[in-house]
């Protein structure tokens, strides 16, 4: 081979490599004079989207009286079950069988004994408590089992209390999901004042719990010289049962929780409102208040100041944490990556509940529906890791009392934002008076955690405890908000907070703010390239064939 | 409540306990409870000690079998927490069992068959639970098929925690998945291997000599 020819080639050789680095494809390529087209995620198909409202028990919803116990009317979507309010009024041992059988509640659930003082109430309370575990995990698949999704497509593993129950935990046997009466938060508990209470705590779960009465008026041992503080050293083992004694000599909003590990089983969602109601005649409390939220049988004490009671629990979750019970069957696998790889100081809250729900389901149960010039009472407590902000929308409300203690009327503060630190409590008084401050009139008025993660389901907006102080004439028939339906069709989707679906992609707008698709690379870009390594290619292996024969 | 052997058992469960609790039977029957007698111990559901099976012609045999259930019938396995104390029985076909059912926690425990025929057993389900420590005895008629029967309770998480079992009609048709110390499980765990030097040289050793092996047949073939 000639020089010449020999640099000819070289030249080549490198034009060649030039070309083909210039053209070499890319993932990522700007777009020239025509960017890409908007792709439509938001799937045609429904699988993925929910009925707003199911409207299972619309026989639920209006007021009625079962066992002699008045029940006040639900409105929203997904009432309490009136049988079991009725149960939760006069024990499971009062009412008949055909009552009991309308609830999930074993026989022993709650036994109401003796009118001690003779004022027309039972003055003995037993209470059974059972630990639940929702979207756990299963050895015999890759699913979850006893599911409560919290929205649509969210199902963090939760542990919750539950009064003692009967039967299938599943809705049937070819059913992963939970029955309704196992659910997050844990139970509003009720007593009144001076009762004797014995509450049970039957441990189902796999690992070691506790009940520690905070705030709650307890003696440090129980009659039998047992532990009655329910802290990590008196933990109750699996299948075990211990039971907490106490006589609350002073009423008012209080919490109960489990105290081993308390970090962590906190967070997991062992934590309710315990509630002891002033001493009246004729006053029978109603004991369980399952899901919290509205209490359709109030104490006489409410009755007396206030047209309708809710329980509002504000709960925070971690998925780190949550996941665990998911990825794990084996206790001691639970066990260890729970207490020792997990760690709290590493921990951030991903999901934000209002009543063991987040938004669009909050807007099933965790409504609070007036009508004007009502007087309505709010028990809030903070159960979160992180203080809360609760704001209303359109309203003022005024504090009552702090961690059950009542606060004189005349330092009484009305504001629109009530910060809450973890585990305290604030009952609020809100009214419904048309008069600019308290109300300012009719309204699908949100109400809300103002710090700003609050309001997401793993950093989605809108989600998180977000939810409605609805005045009624403004609900339909199923308790859902009216003139909202564009909303309501987007956010009841598990495609949404799956974050698959582009946000505003409706209307004018769906080519505007849809997904915007692939871009086509230039084929002669492709060509080139192409050529070029072909080329390159095909020279080499001449060269090795030629360098063999000689 | 624990000798009765009469046809009429049922009947007079019901009646005592209907009795008991002044309350009316009758009502819970309308509310898809059939064939339910629940006292402040539990619940027996669907019990069926007479009537045969429409492809039975006969009961072949009988069999009492007593069921432990309870926390500490786990701790012969790895990684359970709730058990029965034994995980398998084997009937003939046609058979009836009288089942005593004992649990031995302070917390609630379930005994359940599901897969039974739906016109002897609502819901094809035969089912006793027990609120806390007790014993409760109640028989059911097995068909003919050749069958795996699911035995567990339903308590969240105790089935997943190893409180599950199997009952076989004629051998049965194979194991159900995760039966402790029967069957492994769909969706087993990960647990880290131990890798201890004894086991990395043993390794290390194979490898070697598995890569020599080509050399030596080269060697070997040289004339």
């Amino acid at each position: 081979m000639t020089k010449q020819r020999l640099i000819i080639l070289l030249v080549f050789i490198i034009a060649l490599t030039a070309a083909a680095l210039q053209f070499l494809p890319k993932t990522r390529q700007s777009a020239g004079i025509s960017p890409p087209a908007t792709v439509f995620t938001h799937s045609e198909e429904t699988s993925s989207v929910e009925k707003p409202c199911s409207n299972e028990h619309p026989d639920w919803r209006p007021a009625q009286t079962i066992e002699g116990v008045d029940i006040a009317p639900a409105l929203a979507c997904e009432p309490d079950n009136p049988y079991e309010v009725a149960t939760s009024v006069k024990g499971t041992n009062n009412v008949s069988m055909m009552t009991l059988m309308q609830t999930d509640l074993a026989q022993d659930a709650l036994i109401l004994g003796e009118d001690v003082d003779k004022d027309g109430d039972p003055d003995e309370i037993h209470i059974k408590l059972e630990v639940v575990e929702l979207n756990g995990s299963s050895p015999d698949g890759e699913f979850l089992i006893n599911t409560y999704p919290i929205a649509p497509g969210i199902q963090p593993g939760l542990w919750v209390y539950a009064p003692k129950s009967r039967g299938m935990a599943l809705k049937n046997f070819n059913s992963v999901v939970a029955i309704p009466m196992l659910r997050a938060p844990s139970p509003t508990i009720r007593v009144e004042q001076g009762d004797k209470v014995f509450i049970t705590l039957e441990n189902t779960h796999y690992l070691p719990h506790t009940i520690h009465l905070h705030g709650v008026d307890h003696a440090f041992h129980n009659s039998k010289g047992e532990d009655n503080d329910g802290t990590e050293e008196h933990a109750v083992f699996p299948g075990k049962s211990h039971t907490y004694e106490i006589q609350p000599r002073h009423a008012g909003t209080m919490l109960y929780h489990c105290h081993v590990q308390t970090a962590q089983h906190f967070m997991m969602g062992l934590h309710g409102l315990f509630v002891v109601e002033e001493n009246h005649p004729n006053n029978w409390v109603q004991t369980f208040n399952v899901g919290a939220g509205l209490v359709r049988h109030p104490s006489v004490g409410v009755k007396n100041t206030y047209s309708q009671e809710y329980d509002l629990v504000y709960q925070s979750i971690d998925k780190k944490l949550s996941q665990i019970i998911q990825n794990a069957n084996d206790p001691r696998l639970v066990a260890q990556r729970m207490s020792r790889d997990y760690n709290m100081t590493e921990s951030f809250e991903n999901y934000f509940l209002l009543n063991g729900h987040s938004f669009p389901y909050t807007l099933r149960d965790g409504m609070i529906t007036v009508s004007d010039n009502e007087n309505v009472k709010l028990r809030i407590a903070n159960v979160q890791r992180s203080p809360v902000a609760i704001h209303f929308h359109g309203h003022k409300a005024t504090i009552t009392a702090y961690d059950g203690m009542d606060k004189p009327e005349a330092s009484r503060i009305t504001r629109d934002v009530f910060d809450i630190a973890p585990a305290q409590r604030i009952d609020l008084h809100l009214s419904t008076q048309n008069n600019g401050v308290n109300s300012y009139g009719p309204g699908l008025w949100m109400f809300h955690d103002h710090v700003a993660t609050g309001t997401t389901s793993d950093g989605m907006e809108p989600g998180g405890n977000m939810a409605i102080l609805a005045y009624k004439q403004l609900l339909d028939e199923q308790g859902m908000p009216t003139m909202h339906d564009d909303l309501l069709n987007e956010v009841f989707s598990k495609d949404y907070y799956a974050k698959k679906q582009a946000l505003w992609a409706q209307g004018d707008f769906k080519h505007l703010l849809g997904d915007a698709g692939l871009i086509i690379p230039p084929y002669w870009q492709i060509i080139v390239f192409g050529l070029a390594v072909g080329l390159l290619i095909g020279l080499a292996l001449v060269f090795t064939l030629k360098r063999k024969q000689a | 409540m624990q000798n009765h052997t009469r046809p009429n058992y049922t009947m007079n469960l019901i009646l005592i306990i209907s009795l008991l609790l002044a309350t009316h039977l009758a009502n819970a029957e309308g509310h898809h409870h059939t064939g339910m007698v629940m006292d402040e111990k539990g619940m027996i559901m669907n019990a069926n000690p007479d009537k045969l099976p429409r492809d039975c012609t006969q009961l072949s045999e009988t069999v009492d079998i007593t069921i432990h259930a309870g926390q500490q019938h786990a701790t012969k396995f790895n990684g359970k927490m709730f058990a029965f104390d034994n995980q398998e029985w084997n009937v003939k076909p046609c058979a009836k069992i009288n089942i005593t059912f004992i649990n031995d926690d302070q917390i609630r425990h379930q005994l359940m068959i599901h897969g039974l025929p739906g016109y002897l057993y609502p819901d094809g389900m035969f089912h006793l639970e027990l609120n806390g420590a007790g014993k409760l005895q109640a028989s059911l008629i097995l068909p003919s098929q050749k069958k795996t029967y699911l035995v567990h309770c339903e308590l969240p998480q105790h089935m997943e925690k190893g409180m599950k079992a199997q009952l076989k009609v004629d051998g049965g048709d194979g194991d159900l998945p995760s039966i402790p110390g029967i069957s492994a499980a769909v969706n087993a765990d990960d647990y880290p291997v131990d890798w201890t030097q004894t086991n990395l040289a043993i390794l290390l050793l194979c490898v070697l000599a598995g890569s020599a092996l080509p050399f030596l047949i080269l060697k070997l073939r040289q004339p």
